[in-house]
């Protein structure tokens, strides 16, 4: 019995480092925009939940599709109804990893750039995504920032012909997530 | 016992650490994100079924600004160009002080009428972690008529009416909303056979049949109108059609009134007789002020 209770102690001694090698937010920033000489789009999505493993380098991200805030409620509503369908598609998701995970070491203070490669799934389609990411880990809390561009018609976002001269087809994702140990 | 225990433990050792693939990091995430419940949204395409108000309000800082036509009687045929020269017009403003409430003014054609309103958004139907079937708003509104009264002793608060409706919706599908109404309209003066309270339960809804477009309903029963045979329940169908900017709302109507302690009380025309007439809103919003914040 003593030696069950001093498994179990040992057990959770053991676990609990392991479990502090994630790091995770819920309220990561998603920046969108697009401009064209018509029309400008922005929008800010301040609730994305995402956990990295320190372990391997894994990275999965997920939101709600109806986070993004826009300053016009009327855009926001077309933004929903009209092109992300979220009703349909409620949430996007990022699943993937560090690809050169080896040659950089997050337990010491300091600023890395890394390449992330996966899947990014948003409007029912997946596609591979690759982004260079900084990170920066800073007395316990690692901060990433990336942007890139998705195509929406890579991802069967339609656009009516006659929107086409307002929304472009490549809208700018500005990505800064703050992480804490889990 | 023992080998069980043991076995336990180190099946927790190695699923704490290198067992996890990126879906099972991906479920942890999941179980780490509390379910959050979420607003049903866009029950109606704009603040106004057809004459009726929605449930939708504007949101903060958004302004709607709606002119609104209802032209004459479409039997009076090609002489009035089915009833082109005879429109009453509305302007109307509404504006998004929070999420929860909006104001109103307006001024009307029909007895020269102002109104300001208030509409309260207390219910919102939502899913997720806390559901609620419906959502529901109050929306009140007092008129007070401009139209010039000959007899100099003419009380001012004659001029005035009142209207207190509650509001309660549901979004079935995303193409399909129900609406009723229950709704009390007080006016100050009427005719010596009428009454100055009116009750009366609407219902409105609309099938959103294409990306932009619904089809949309909406009728009154009044408690006064079967005792009456100059008025009648307000009965309309229209489109909603939506671009990008505008909300157009096309429709036929026995109300030529737009006004709610008119179009519901007074009601003048008859859809038996032919006494309809075409009517259409259109609704811009404009944002007002600094980026929303969350």
């Amino acid at each position: 019995m003593k030696k069950n209770i001093i498994l179990l102690i040992l057990s959770v001694v053991l676990i609990y480092p392991i479990q502090a090698q994630k790091y995770i937010t819920k309220d990561g920033v998603i920046d969108i925009f697009s401009e064209t000489s018509f029309f400008t789009i922005k929008a800010k999505n301040q609730k994305v939940a995402s956990i990295l493993n320190v372990e391997n380098g894994e990275i999965v991200a997920s939101t709600l599709v109806r986070s993004f805030k826009f300053r016009e409620a009327l855009v926001e509503e077309h933004f929903n109804e009209n092109y992300m369908e979220s009703h349909l598609f409620p949430k996007a998701l990022f699943k993937g990893k560090i690809t050169n995970y080896s040659e950089i070491d997050l337990s010491k203070d300091g600023t890395y750039k890394v390449i992330i490669e996966g899947t990014f799934s948003l409007h029912g389609e997946t596609r591979n995504l690759k982004t260079p990411c900084t990170l920066v880990v800073k007395s316990g809390t690692i901060s990433g920032k990336t942007e890139f561009y998705v195509s929406l018609q890579n991802y069967k976002i339609k656009i009516e012909d006659q929107y086409k001269d307002r929304i472009k087809d490549e809208i700018k994702l500005e990505i800064h997530f703050d992480y804490k140990p889990m | 016992m023992k080998i069980k225990f043991t076995f336990f433990t180190l099946l927790f050792l190695f699923a704490g650490s290198n067992l996890y693939s990126q879906d099972d990091l991906m479920d942890l995430l999941e179980e780490q994100v509390e379910e959050e419940s979420q607003e049903v949204a866009y029950t109606f395409k704009s603040t106004r079924v057809i004459n009726s108000h929605s449930i939708e309000r504007m949101k903060a800082r958004q302004l709607d600004f709606r002119i609104n036509h209802r032209f004459g009687e479409v039997k009076q045929g090609w002489y009035d160009l089915w009833g082109l020269d005879n429109a009453l017009i509305s302007f109307d403003f509404g504006y998004g002080i929070n999420d929860w409430l909006m104001v109103g003014f307006r001024r009307s054609t029909y007895k020269k009428m102002y109104d300001g309103s208030l509409k309260f958004s207390l219910f919102r139907q939502t899913t997720g972690s806390h559901q609620f079937p419906v959502a529901i708003s109050y929306y009140t509104n007092m008129g007070i008529y401009s139209l010039k009264e000959e007899d100099e002793n003419f009380k001012f608060t004659n001029r005035f009416s009142y209207t207190h409706q509650i509001l309660a919706a549901r979004k079935f599908t995303e193409a399909i909303s129900l609406q009723i109404m229950p709704t009390y309209v007080h006016r100050n003066l009427v005719d010596y056979n009428e009454k100055n309270d009116v009750f009366a339960v609407g219902i409105g809804g609309r099938y959103k049949f294409l990306r932009r477009v619904a089809f949309t309903f909406e009728y009154f029963w009044a408690n006064h109108t079967a005792s009456s045979d100059k008025y009648y329940n307000p009965l309309s169908f229209g489109f909603d059609i939506e671009t990008g900017g505008h909300v157009f709302q096309l429709f036929f109507t026995n109300s030529q009134i737009m006004e709610e302690s008119g179009y519901i009380t007074e009601t003048m025309g008859s859809w038996a007789d032919g006494g309809i007439y075409f009517g259409f809103n259109i609704s811009r919003v404009f944002a007002i002020g600094g980026h929303k914040k969350e």
